[in-house]
C-alpha cells in the first residue's frame, strides 16, 4: 500500500491540525480545569473554604456540561465560539468546545485526585499556621501530583478522541480525515494509516504519562 | 496564672437528623507552664476533640480556651495563624507530606512562617540533628519507619520554636520500644527547650512514663484529675481503675472477694520514699505476725518516683496483730484492712 503524494500532504496537514487542537486545548484545559477541581474540593463541607452554594452551583454546571454529547455540545456553544474566536469554523474554533468540555472533565478528575490527599495532612499544615493559599499550593497540589499527572494524561487522550468530531465544524485533524476519506470515500489506506497514527499518539501519551506518574509517586 | 485555662469547654457534633454527640461537656482545667499534661481515655471519650480545641482545629460549641492570656475565640484568621506557630502538634498518623523529603517536610513549617531560604537551610539541619535524623534528610517519608516518621513530625512541629507541643496519640501506632524512644525524645526536648506538653493517649504506660499530671476522660467529662503518682497509686473512678488494671492486673479487685482470710487482709499503698522501709521484715521480727503476701507490685512513674501496692494476709495473735497495725499507722503509708 503506497499513499499518493496528495494523500501524504492531507495526512501531514491533518496531523498538524490534531497536534494544534489537542495541545492548545490541553494547555487551556489544565489552566482552568485544575483550579476548578481545587474549588470543588475546598468548598466542600468541613474543608478549607467551605461554601455550600458555590459547591452546589459548580456541581450542577459541571454535570450539565458533561451530560451533553460532544457533537451536540460543539453546535450548542457556537455563539460563544464566535464571540471568542470570531468564527465558528476551523481548527481554532474547535478549541473552544474542546476546551470547555475537557475543563469539566478535568475538574472531576482533579477533584478525585485531590480528595485522595488525607485530610490529616491538611490539618497538620493548619496546625503549623499555613494559610489556605499555602495549603493549596504547598500541600494539596504537590501531594496530588501523581494523580493530577494521570488526570492530564487521560484528558489528552479524551481530547484526541473528541477532536475526531471536529470535522462537524471544519476543524480537520486526523480523526476527521479518517471519517471523511477513510469512511465516507471508502479509502481504506487512509483509514488504516489514520487509525495507526491515532493509536501511536494515544500509546505514546499513555507511556509518557505512566512514566511521569511513577516518577512523581513517593509512596 | 496557668499557661492554658480551659473553662466550660463544650463541643457538640451534629449528626444526621436530630441526633447529636456531646464530645466535650463543660471541661474545666488548667495546664501549667513546663508540665507534661496527659489526657487518657478510651476512643470516643472526647480527648481528641479536647486537644484539637486547644489550637482551634476544632471550634468549641461553647466555653473558652485561654492560652498565655489570650482567648482563642477572639482571634481573627490571621491572628490564629500566627498563634498556631506558637503551638506545635504531632499526630498518630504522622501526617507528613509524602511528596517532600524529610528535610522538605521540616522546611515546610518554616516556609509557611515566611522564613528566608538561608534561614530555612540552617534551621532544618539544626532540627534534624535535634531529632537524630541528619542521615535521613533526603529520604522520603515512605522510606522511613514509624518512629522515624514521628521524629520528622516532632522536628516539623518544633521548627518555629513553639512554647507548647500538642501530641495527638503520637505513639499509638508505634511498637512499645519505639514508643519509649519517642517519649524519651519528647521529655528531653521538653527539658531542653522549656516546652509545655499536652498529650493524649489511651495507654496508661505513656502517662506513667512521662506525664506529670493526668486527666482521665469519659463521655466528654473529665472524671479524674491529679498528679500521675496519686491517680495511678490510688485510682478512684472506675474508668481510671480500668486503665491502671491494664498495666498490672489487680488481685484486690478480682480475687479478694472470694479469698478466705486467715487473719486480716490488708492492702498497703506505697508512694515515694516509703518503699525503702523494710516493712515485712519488721512485721515478722518485731511483732511476731505472719505476713502471707498475696500480691505485690511496684511501678515507676517518670523514672524516679515509685508507687506500689502490697496485699497481705496478716495472721497471728490478735494482740500482736493490733500492735502491727498500730505500727503501720505510724508509718507514712496508706493502708486499708480489706477483710
Amino acid at each position: 500500500m503506497i499513499l499518493t503524494a496528495n494523500k501524504l500532504i492531507l495526512l501531514k496537514i491533518s496531523i498538524l491540525q490534531t497536534l494544534y487542537m489537542v495541545s492548545l486545548s490541553t494547555l487551556l484545559t489544565s489552566l482552568f480545569g485544575v483550579p476548578l477541581g481545587v474549588l470543588l474540593v475546598i468548598t466542600r463541607k468541613g474543608h478549607i473554604l467551605e461554601n455550600k452554594i458555590l459547591y452546589r452551583v459548580l456541581g450542577i454546571v459541571i454535570n450539565a456540561t458533561r451530560s451533553i454529547p460532544f457533537p451536540i455540545f460543539i453546535v450548542f456553544v457556537i455563539p460563544l465560539t464566535r464571540f471568542i474566536v470570531g468564527t465558528s469554523i476551523g481548527s481554532t474554533a474547535v478549541i473552544v468546545p474542546l476546551t470547555l468540555a475537557a475543563i469539566v472533565f478535568m475538574a472531576r478528575l482533579t477533584e478525585t485526585s485531590l480528595l485522595e490527599v488525607p485530610f490529616g495532612v491538611i490539618e497538620a499544615a493548619q496546625s503549623l499556621g499555613a494559610s489556605r493559599w499555602q495549603i493549596v499550593w504547598k500541600v494539596l497540589l504537590p501531594e496530588a501530583k501523581p494523580g493530577l499527572t494521570m488526570a492530564v494524561t487521560i484528558t489528552i487522550i479524551t481530547l484526541i478522541s473528541y477532536s475526531a468530531m471536529a470535522g462537524t465544524v471544519g476543524g480537520g485533524g486526523v480523526g476527521d480525515l479518517a471519517i471523511r476519506y477513510g469512511y465516507q470515500r471508502y479509502q481504506t489506506d487512509i483509514m488504516f494509516v489514520t487509525v495507526i497514527i491515532l493509536l501511536l499518539f494515544v500509546q505514546a501519551i499513555q507511556v509518557v504519562g505512566d512514566y511521569l506518574v511513577r516518577r512523581f509517586t513517593r509512596k | 496564672m496557668a499557661l492554658i485555662e480551659v473553662r466550660g469547654l463544650t463541643k457538640t457534633f451534629d449528626l444526621k437528623g436530630p441526633d447529636q454527640v456531646e464530645a466535650l461537656v463543660e471541661v474545666n482545667l488548667d495546664i501549667e507552664v513546663g508540665e507534661i499534661f496527659g489526657v487518657i481515655g478510651l476512643s470516643g471519650a472526647g480527648k481528641s476533640t479536647f486537644i484539637r480545641c486547644l489550637n482551634r482545629l476544632e471550634v468549641p460549641t461553647s466555653g473558652t480556651v485561654v492560652v498565655d492570656g489570650r482567648d482563642l475565640s477572639g482571634l481573627g484568621r490571621e491572628e490564629l495563624r500566627g498563634f498556631r506557630r506558637n503551638m506545635g502538634m504531632i499526630f498518630q498518623a504522622f501526617n507528613l507530606l509524602s511528596s517532600r523529603t524529610v528535610a522538605g517536610n521540616v522546611a515546610f513549617s518554616l516556609e509557611v512562617a515566611g522564613k528566608s531560604q538561608s534561614e530555612i537551610k540552617k534551621r532544618v539541619s539544626e532540627l534534624l540533628d535535634m531529632v537524630g535524623l541528619v542521615d535521613k534528610a533526603k529520604a522520603y517519608p515512605a522510606q522511613l519507619s514509624g518512629g522515624q516518621k514521628q521524629r520528622v513530625g516532632i522536628a516539623r512541629a518544633l521548627a518555629n520554636n513553639p512554647k507548647i507541643l500538642l501530641s495527638d496519640e503520637a505513639t499509638s501506632s508505634l511498637d512499645p520500644q519505639t514508643t519509649s524512644s519517642i517519649l524519651a525524645l519528647i521529655e528531653d526536648l521538653k527539658n531542653r527547650l522549656g516546652l509545655t506538653v499536652i498529650l493524649i493517649t489511651h495507654e496508661m504506660k505513656v502517662i506513667t512514663e512521662i506525664c506529670d499530671r493526668v486527666a482521665v476522660m469519659e463521655s466528654g467529662h473529665v472524671v479524674e484529675l491529679g498528679p500521675v503518682l496519686e491517680v495511678f497509686s490510688n485510682p478512684k473512678h472506675p474508668t481510671t481503675k480500668k486503665f491502671v488494671d491494664a498495666v498490672h492486673s489487680s488481685y484486690e479487685r478480682f480475687m479478694v472477694p472470694e479469698f478466705k482470710v486467715k487473719g486480716k487482709l490488708v492492702r498497703i499503698l506505697f508512694m515515694g520514699d516509703i518503699t525503702t522501709e523494710p516493712l515485712v521484715y519488721n512485721l515478722i521480727k518485731r511483732f511476731n505476725v505472719e505476713p502471707n503476701i498475696l500480691q505485690a507490685n511496684l511501678d515507676v512513674i517518670k523514672k524516679n518516683q515509685t508507687t506500689g501496692t502490697l496485699i497481705m494476709d496478716l495472721s497471728g495473735d490478735p494482740a500482736d496483730l493490733e500492735k502491727a497495725l498500730t505500727y503501720m499507722s505510724s508509718l507514712n503509708l496508706v493502708f486499708e484492712v480489706l477483710k
